[in-house]
């Protein structure tokens, strides 16, 4: 509590709430928009790739959309570490934003283990043919990234404390 | 004659249905942004595929993925809806709202030149080719247009008209 406290009053964390222009925490906002985005959008366009198509067309000229994913995600994490400076109380003390890590962290390992096992080991010529796991997971992935965007979205309204400040009795 | 349109709206029962069913309006922006997610991924991957980057598999194949971001995009709009009919006054008169009727307008305007111009020059390349010109500004255009909407559907909450509603 008192680390929270702190947290939120450090100078970041007072500009992201209380800056008046749209280029402060509405802005961060769309960043963390833009990153999830690519993230999650290539990530379910890369599975669905795999499910649908991987079997007729080589996937290793595809290995170079994972570095654009990756970048996302790099936008969406730092993005997403501002709101959570701006807010750390709302965030922390709300199960659903553990939930959210928690589908977040499985499907980019699994959009990792996509890219070595089938992506990087894939002929540059010769359809990929996924195997049955492959295929699996594939679908799994699908399921994590609409739990994803579902916990995080609703994080604007499961959470408990907003502040601090709220959590003293 | 905008009034109008905010009052009638205000009387519907879907109107009514977003305000005061618990939950409704948060799953229908979760499925707002899960058919951004859709849109993006498959659209990103195919726009990638004809400015350059996965060459070695025909543009016409990786653009079967598209009708899926349609899709995504179809429910989109169709939540998007729902959030007008909820609270038309907090859109109308939003300039964010507005700026964001534009950028899908140019979007749509920029697909549609797409499917009646280069998208025909795509059919025919091979999986090594690279592809024309006018179909990669087609795309960077729509990829601007896409972070546009995005940017400006985020800016929504922000441009409230007047108090209340959201």
């Amino acid at each position: 509590m008192n680390l929270l406290a702190a947290l939120e009053q450090t100078a970041l964390s007072v500009w992201l709430r209380e800056s008046p222009t749209i280029w402060g925490f509405p802005f961060v906002l769309f960043l963390h928009t833009l990153g999830l985005g690519i993230a999650a959008g290539l990530g379910v366009a890369l599975n669905l790739w795999t499910l649908g198509w991987a079997d007729r067309y080589p996937a290793a000229p595809l290995q170079r959309a994972f570095p654009v994913a990756s970048a996302g995600f790099a936008l969406a994490l730092v993005s997403g570490l501002l709101l959570l400076a701006a807010y750390p109380t709302k965030a922390l003390t709300d199960p659903v934003f553990y939930l959210k890590l928690a589908l977040v962290g499985a499907a980019i390992g699994q959009l990792e283990w996509l890219r070595r096992r089938l992506f990087d080991a894939a002929s540059a010529d010769r359809p990929a043919c996924p195997d049955r796991s492959v295929r699996r997971f594939a679908g799994l992935a699908l399921a994590l990234w609409a739990g994803a965007v579902l916990t995080g979205r609703l994080l604007a309204y499961t959470y408990n404390y907003l502040t601090a400040a709220d959590l003293l009795p | 004659m905008i009034d109008a349109w905010i009052e009638w709206m205000e009387t519907t029962r879907l109107s009514a249905a977003m305000l005061d069913t618990r939950w409704m309006w948060p799953l229908a922006e979760a499925v707002h942004f899960a058919g951004l997610v859709l849109l993006v991924g498959t659209v990103g991957l195919f726009d990638l595929r004809v400015l350059g980057l996965g060459r070695g598999i025909p543009a016409a194949a990786i653009h079967r993925l598209v009708p899926l971001g349609a899709l995504g995009f179809v429910f989109s709009v169709a939540t998007g809806v729902l959030f007008v009919f909820g609270s038309p006054d907090q859109y109308f008169y939003n300039a964010a709202f507005r700026w964001k009727l534009v950028f899908l307008g140019l979007m749509g305007a920029n697909a549609a030149f797409f499917y009646a111009v280069p998208h025909r020059a795509l059919a025919g390349l091979g999986a090594h080719d690279d592809a024309p010109r006018s179909a990669k500004v087609c795309v960077a255009l729509s990829l601007t247009f896409l972070v546009a909407v995005m940017f400006c559907g985020r800016m929504l909450t922000f441009f409230r008209p007047v108090g209340g509603g959201f």
